[in-house]
């Protein structure tokens, strides 16, 4: 056994050599309680952001204010507010807040007029109270789960207006514009044989995908590699997206991660239905049986390894609890430090590829021929 | 000249006998009824099948655009001209910019400054590879109002044939969106041209009308629909105007 320090493998590598890497992983609308396949998103960033940070220069953007210009957002708080009015959300669990979004998926639109005041009111770092309230028992469930917090309270606005977005597209040959005539924008890369992908609607809405560019246009470059994580029904605008940013100069690798089924279905948060699956009542029962560094592990354990990438099986209770119990004895039996130094065990669980992969790595854990995972480990990336 | 309900029967009935003789011979088309039912068997055919152009518009300009309509459909040959004009010279419009298609898609006409393309009018497969990829023209927006404006048609004049001529071309624009006035005036231009009512040195006279009524000259294309206000009632939502000899 070494006595090498948690932080001393990553000194190793000198300051000047440390490529720079961009987690860029889908947002969830501040609107609902955080699902098992939210928590697989969250996690397995986590991971990602902790394993590759040793390794290289890491930044984790997850931007709310970016998204917020989302129709999906602003015409909740305008919906909120149309036909609740003035309501004191600092009282309300998320799990109501999370029906208001439910009955407002299933409302009428409102016009794209309507949601202007609050789309000015966002861009100026204005958040609705609903949305703030879920952001911020978003934020006490992450302490929970001891996620990295990228600044879910701050305002971390795009760097580049919607126009200036779109200019720098046309600048690329990317952009057909088409509000001349009162039509939409889309992203055009028709020229690699990708279709035509509208940005924004004819009545002027940006959809998520033009929010996402508004903000990784200008962040690309200045990074050798772009990860996007997200949702795998997504597969085909992140196709566009790594095509536009790898146009900046970056190598961009897309990491696709399958939903998590509830009884062999996989539901949009958006109609509801999530009973007591989501992240407040699992970390309370979680929270009731072990401490917390045991639910940390066990709950990466559960939702990287043993659900893995893909979306084949169903959120099983039992099988979590039986995690968490492995968790709890992995920790137990953890000696003080891995056998090789902590870079070099990290640097085992990539391709060619400069950040870590979190199944590669998460899953090794649990390796029956495995020696059990030293604490400088857990500690640095899992804890 | 007044454009009597009569008169647009007529019109309409005409352009029915000019594509399908065969299926215009099966409804009374002098009737408003016969009319109706002939354009329910139309509506009621197979889209797949038939032959159908595609246009692909990066940005629209009405004089542009028609000067580039006339081009290409100058270009056609008789046995494309024949059979997409028994498909009443179906065309799907497309925003898209050619210039990020050319290389993998060939187009029969393209506007020198890329601003649009044509295919050549086929079948709904021939051109499904870039239906997929593109969406269609989506322009709700009014024509922007302008003064008329003189376009000369494309390619040498066959003087020998006939004198150059010019004609007025109305559109009209009350409730009108682009993409509605595409459509109308594609169809009087591309049946025109196959008409040999427009040749290469023509001039037409763009003119952009609130309804196309009592126009000086008589009318030789007429772009015939229902009134969205009255179904009992047709209007003309383009128009070509007879012959306007030229020095």
């Amino acid at each position: 056994m070494t006595t090498l320090s948690p932080e001393a493998p990553a000194s190793r590598v000198r300051p000047a050599e440390r490529h720079r890497v961009l987690l860029a992983p889908i947002t969830v609308t501040p609107s609902k309680p955080l699902t098992p396949s939210h928590l697989k998103g969250l996690l397995w960033t986590d991971v990602m952001y902790r394993a590759t940070r040793p390794l290289a220069e890491v930044t984790y953007r997850y931007s709310h204010t970016t998204y917020h210009a989302t129709e999906q957002t602003l015409g909740f708080w305008e919906f909120l507010d149309r036909t609740h009015g003035d309501v004191d959300y600092s009282g309300l669990t998320v799990e109501q807040i999370g029906e208001l979004y439910v009955a407002f998926r299933a409302a009428d639109r409102a016009p794209a007029e309507a949601l202007r005041p609050y789309d000015d009111a966002a861009e100026r770092g204005w958040v609705h109270p609903a949305s703030a309230r879920v952001l911020q028992l978003w934020s006490g469930q992450y302490a929970a789960l001891g996620l990295h917090d990228p600044g879910l309270l701050r305002h971390q606005p795009p760097g580049l207006t919607l126009e200036a977005m779109l200019s720098r597209l046309t600048a690329l040959g990317m952009c057909l514009d088409q509000r001349d005539v009162g039509g939409p924008v889309y992203l055009d890369l028709t020229r690699h044989g990708l279709p035509l992908r509208q940005l924004v609607t004819p009545d002027g809405r940006p959809n998520y995908l033009c929010c996402a560019l508004r903000e990784l246009l200008p962040l690309a470059p200045d990074f050798d590699e772009v990860v996007l994580l997200y949702d795998g029904e997504l597969d085909p605008d992140y196709q566009q997206l790594a095509r536009v940013l790898a146009a900046q100069g970056p190598r961009v690798r897309r990491v696709s991660l399958g939903r998590v089924p509830v009884d062999g279905q996989i539901r949009s948060a958006r109609h509801g239905g999530w009973r007591d699956l989501h992240a407040g009542p699992l970390l309370e029962n979680a929270l009731a049986e072990h401490d917390a560094a045991a639910v940390c592990l066990g709950m990466r354990l559960y939702f990287i390894a043993v659900l893995g990438p893909g979306q084949q099986q169903s959120f099983r209770a039992d099988l979590l609890r039986q995690t968490l119990r492995r968790a709890a004895r992995l920790l137990e039996a953890a000696p003080q430090h891995e056998v090789s130094p902590l870079a070099e065990h990290l640097a085992r669980h990539r391709k060619d590829q400069l950040y870590v992969d979190p199944y590669r790595l998460t899953s090794g854990l649990l390796g029956r021929r495995r020696a059990a995972p030293a604490l400088d480990l857990l500690a640095t990336v899992f804890l | 000249m007044t454009l009597t309900q009569q008169a647009l029967r007529e019109h309409a009935a005409l352009r029915i006998l000019a594509a399908r003789p065969r299926l215009a011979a099966r409804h009374d088309l002098t009737s408003h009824e016969g009319l109706l039912a002939a354009q329910r068997d139309i509506t009621a055919e197979d889209p797949t099948e038939g032959t159908l152009a595609v246009v692909v518009l990066r940005s629209f300009d009405l004089a542009r655009w028609t000067r580039d309509t006339c081009a290409f459909a100058l270009g056609i040959d008789p046995r494309q001209a024949a059979s997409w004009r028994a498909g009443f010279t179906r065309t799907v419009f497309l925003a898209g910019d050619p210039a990020h298609l050319c290389e993998r898609f060939s187009f029969a006409h393209v506007a020198p400054d890329l601003s649009a393309a044509w295919t050549a009018p086929g079948s709904a497969a021939r051109s499904a590879a870039l239906r997929r990829l593109l969406k269609l023209f989506n322009a709700p927006a009014a024509l922007p109002a302008r003064p008329d404006v003189v376009v000369d048609v494309p390619g040498v004049p066959r003087l020998a044939d006939r004198p150059r001529v010019r004609r007025a071309l109305y559109i009209a624009t009350a409730g009108c969106t682009i993409a509605e006035a595409l459509v109308h005036l594609n169809h009087v231009l591309v049946e025109a041209v196959l008409d040999g009512l427009i040749a290469p040195g023509d001039q037409l006279s763009l003119r952009q009308v609130p309804r196309v009524i009592g126009t000086p000259a008589r009318l030789a294309g007429v772009r015939v629909i229902a009134d969205d206000h009255d179904p009992n009632r047709l209007r003309a939502a383009a128009g070509l105007t007879e012959e306007i000899p030229l020095a």
